[in-house]
């Protein structure tokens, strides 16, 4: 079963997809489907960067046809899309802190030209670029990898953020992110280089959560320069380096690249690109649940003070 | 400004307008102001916006050959041809008009978000600029939606051209193929010259260029409306399509399906299937020194004809389909049904869409906003010539003024459709065009993202050619930008950010035919497709 739903009390849609029920969960190490001569590449010896379609698809391009009749609040649409994980480096044990900067440069320009391709495709809406690293997020595989998912939607939570950028720029006639980089202090920086600001945001949600801007204004990845590039690698080794280092382990996170959507050009005057670190951890051992009070009302209770985390991860030496 | 002749107020407002009756409201939307309406009766022709007219306007008429440039409002003066007279608009006896569909000036747009029904436009009264909601002699017995209309304000007149063009997207429907092929076509090399050894020489050397669609143009049809039979020296219209399908190329044909010559075999059979002017035929414009009617499209069995058509060439192999010469399903006149010259339009653009089901559809010489929804990419501009300029920039053909219209009509691209800037002409002979023209037009297109359509005698193309088209081809796929729109003296800055050759700029200076282009150092990954098992494997390396 394979298809979106619609939910009218909240105005979104939902995937249902069975297959993702099948997926492996954290199989040894000599199982390792994507390692060179793993199940996904059994005749190839060695690689760079790799992206493929996901074997345990959420969405895929032929999507089963729907054999259903709207009726009522009841809406069903075929779960078309692409879901694609992206293979960072042959090396099982690496990971992007470890990885050479060149290494994370290329993943870059990987991203870029997956974001053309897929932005091409009619039936595609939003691309979203992603990496779960650690079981605490779900990982079901610890060799390097991410994600995409190339969505026939416009996903809830972008929505949000872009009325909410829209907002602001029509209450103040700037983006929101070039202001808060024009107001920014160094109390909430934890990196910075030339193209790009590394911080915990004044709003934080989670304990440690960093964001990194570029501080031009540039709505997708695509409009990165060369140079851009490099910095915006050089920002994600530097601040994983700083996680796994200030904890001591290989620290837990969400990545998340959020880009306008490609097929509205009206946002990308007051949508700023940015890159959102959600780790799911308080501290070193204990856990942030995304409880009651945050998955039921998005509202979340952030136990570290945004200014003391940034502290920390600042003085992190790396 | 003054919306319905009044200033801006808050709620529903109903207004009498003698036969009929118009109900509109005004709300904010980002960046400015929406109305919104209903009308019925027969209401004509309705003014629904006035303002002081600004120093300097961007305005256009109302289809792909328009000039579309910065006039000085100061001594305008609205000019057409007698035998072209609804070239630039459906109402050229009116005299004063300024601009179709929308109009811009610094910081400001102003325009309509959609033409289902009525055709919008601006005309120049006094000092004051006035937009109109045409509704020629239709009556609507029960309310329909006005097309509504914005107001822009507040950035850069570029940027609201790209609000303005995506909120007209999202109104009228807009659906194209994202796939922008490359093509060949016969008409800038040959024109109507063109004979079946030409095609069958070019097919063969298409080998050495990307080449995916072969579209064959104007010449090979018996006359204009008997698409169906060609020519002496032509083989039939199915065998052309086999003769392209068989070197591995997407088969394209040209016809211009709501235009019908006086000559040809569909008036001769069917002379009640045409627009009338007090019950006789009325001339919609004069081409191939012959008088051309326009189908009524209003007309059921013209329709039925037209769909037949279609899925003929359709059945034959053809795949993409430039449609040219649309204006004239368009124009004013007695048609067999109640409806609007823009009704009538979409009706027959429907009906093409629905015969040539998910072929490309490209169209050409059309009205702009009412196509939007119907053709995969659209012409932009007047025609190109293998010269730069000759004579006034009124829609005649250049390649100058046809790249203008490329430069200030870039935000419809990806939008409404994929822009069609015509034909590169990349040939080193038979040609008056320099080689920094030829290069100028083709970086500027690929700097657009522009489609890349080629017409030439392939043979007459060299290593030089060759290379600019790869260059060109490779600039594609970023994010454009034009600066300088309101400028007067034909320089502008084209931006790209994205570029497959990395962030990429064009100052171009149409006036000496000159450019500057700055393109990023970028370095590539090598990338493999590899298909395993359903699924696709992109392995990326160094290069």
């Amino acid at each position: 079963m394979q298809e979106l739903r619609f939910n009218p009390l909240t105005d979104e849609w939902i995937i249902v997809s069975t297959a993702t029920q099948r997926r492996p969960v954290q199989p040894t190490e000599v199982e390792c489907p994507i390692c060179p001569g793993g199940v996904e590449f059994k005749d190839v010896k060695t690689y760079d960067i790799v992206s493929f379609e996901n074997r345990y698809p959420s969405l895929r391009r032929d999507a089963p046809e729907l054999d259903f009749k709207e009726k009522g609040p009841f809406r069903k649409e075929r779960a078309l899309g692409v879901c694609e994980v992206v293979v960072y480096t042959s090396d099982h044990d690496s990971s992007l802190p470890k990885m050479p900067l060149d290494q994370v440069a290329k993943l870059v320009k990987v991203w870029k030209d997956r974001t053309r391709e897929l932005s091409n495709l009619d039936f595609v809406k939003y691309i979203f670029i992603f990496e779960n690293r650690g079981k605490e997020v779900g990982a079901s595989l610890p060799h390097p990898h991410g994600q995409i998912y190339a969505f026939p939607f416009v996903p809830k939570r972008i929505e949000a953020k872009i009325d909410a950028m829209r907002k602001w720029f029509e209450r103040t006639g700037k983006c929101p992110i070039c202001d808060v980089i024009e107001n920014e202090s160094w109390e909430r920086t934890v990196y910075e280089n030339e193209s790009f600001l590394a911080l915990v945001p004044f709003y934080a949600r989670f304990p440690y959560e960093i964001h990194i801007y570029p501080k031009r204004h540039v709505s997708t990845l695509l409009e990165l320069s060369e140079i851009e590039e490099k910095d915006l690698a050089d920002s994600i080794k530097n601040i994983t380096m700083r996680y796994d280092k200030l904890f001591e382990q290989e620290f837990p996170y969400m990545m998340m690249l959020f880009q306008a959507p490609f097929t509205r050009d009206e946002i990308s005057h007051f949508f700023h690109f940015h890159l959102e670190f959600n780790p799911p951890k308080r501290d070193k051992d204990r856990l942030k649940w995304m409880a009651s009070v945050e998955t039921g009302t998005w509202t979340f209770i952030n136990p570290v003070l945004p200014e003391e985390a940034a502290k920390r991860l600042r003085e992190v030496k790396i | 400004m003054k919306v319905f002749g009044k200033g801006f107020t808050g709620g529903w407002i109903v207004q009498d307008l003698g036969n009929g009756k118009v109900e509109w409201n005004i709300d904010k939307v980002h960046m400015g102001w929406i109305v919104r309406g209903f009308v019925e009766g027969k209401p004509g022709r309705i003014e629904v916006f006035r303002m002081k007219t600004p120093h300097r306007v961007l305005a256009g008429g109302w289809q792909s050959w328009s000039p579309f440039r910065v006039f000085k409002t100061d001594g305008y003066e609205f000019s057409y041809q007698r035998s072209w007279m609804y070239k630039d608009t459906p109402r050229p006896e009116l005299g004063n008009i300024l601009s179709d569909y929308f109009f811009a000036t610094d910081n400001l747009v102003v325009g309509f978000l959609s033409s289902k029904t009525a055709h919008g436009y601006f005309t120049l009264e006094g000092d004051e600029i006035v937009g109109w909601l045409d509704y020629f002699d239709a009556h609507f017995p029960n309310r329909i939606q006005i097309e509504p209309f914005v107001i822009l304000e507040g950035k850069d007149t570029s940027v609201l051209l790209e609000i303005y063009a995506s909120m007209v997207a999202r109104e009228s429907g807009a659906r194209f193929s994202r796939r922008s092929p490359i093509g060949w076509c016969s008409w800038y090399h040959y024109f109507l010259d063109l004979k079946w050894e030409d095609i069958l020489k070019n097919l063969e050397l298409s080998k050495n260029f990307p080449i995916e669609v072969f579209q064959i143009d104007d010449a090979y049809e018996l006359d204009i409306g008997d698409w169906l039979e060609t020519k002496e020296g032509f083989p039939p219209v199915e065998e052309m399509a086999n003769a392209i399908s068989s070197h591995g190329l997407v088969a394209g044909i040209w016809t211009a399906p709501f235009s019908i010559s006086e000559t040809s075999r569909l008036f001769k059979e069917h002379p009640d299937w045409v627009v009338k002017e007090n019950g006789n035929p009325k001339v919609a414009y004069r081409n191939w020194g012959r008088s051309i009617y326009a189908l009524d499209l209003s007309n059921d069995e013209a329709l039925e004809w037209l769909f037949e058509t279609f899925k003929k060439l359709r059945d034959y192999g053809y795949r993409y389909f430039k449609i040219d010469f649309l204006f004239s399903g368009a124009i004013p006149g007695e048609r067999k049904k109640n409806m609007t010259p823009v009704q009538a339009f979409r009706a027959g653009m429907r009906t093409i869409r629905n015969a040539v089901e998910d072929s490309f559809v490209l169209g050409c010489g059309s009205p702009l906003l009412p196509s939007i929804g119907y053709v995969d990419g659209m012409r932009i501009g007047e025609d190109t010539a293998p010269y730069w300029s000759k004579g006034k920039d009124d829609g005649r053909p250049s390649a100058r003024y046809a790249l203008r219209n490329t430069i200030t009509r870039y935000f419809m691209h990806n939008k409404w459709w994929l822009n069609d800037p015509d034909c590169l002409l990349l040939r080193g002979k038979k040609t008056k065009l320099t080689s920094d023209q030829r290069e100028l037009y083709a970086y500027t297109v690929g700097i657009l993202d522009n489609m890349v359509l080629m017409s030439d005698d392939l043979e007459l193309v060299d290593e030089d050619g060759k290379r600019i088209l790869e260059e060109t081809l490779r600039l594609r796929g970023g994010k454009p930008r034009v600066e300088g729109l309101m400028e007067p003296d034909e320089k502008y800055v084209v931006k790209s950010d994205g570029t497959l050759s990395g962030n990429t700029r064009i100052e171009v200076d149409l006036s000496k035919g000159k450019y500057e282009m700055t393109v990023e150092e970028y370095s590539y990954l090598k990338k493999e497709k590899v298909f395993k098992d359903g699924r696709i494997f992109n392995f990326y390396e160094e290069e």
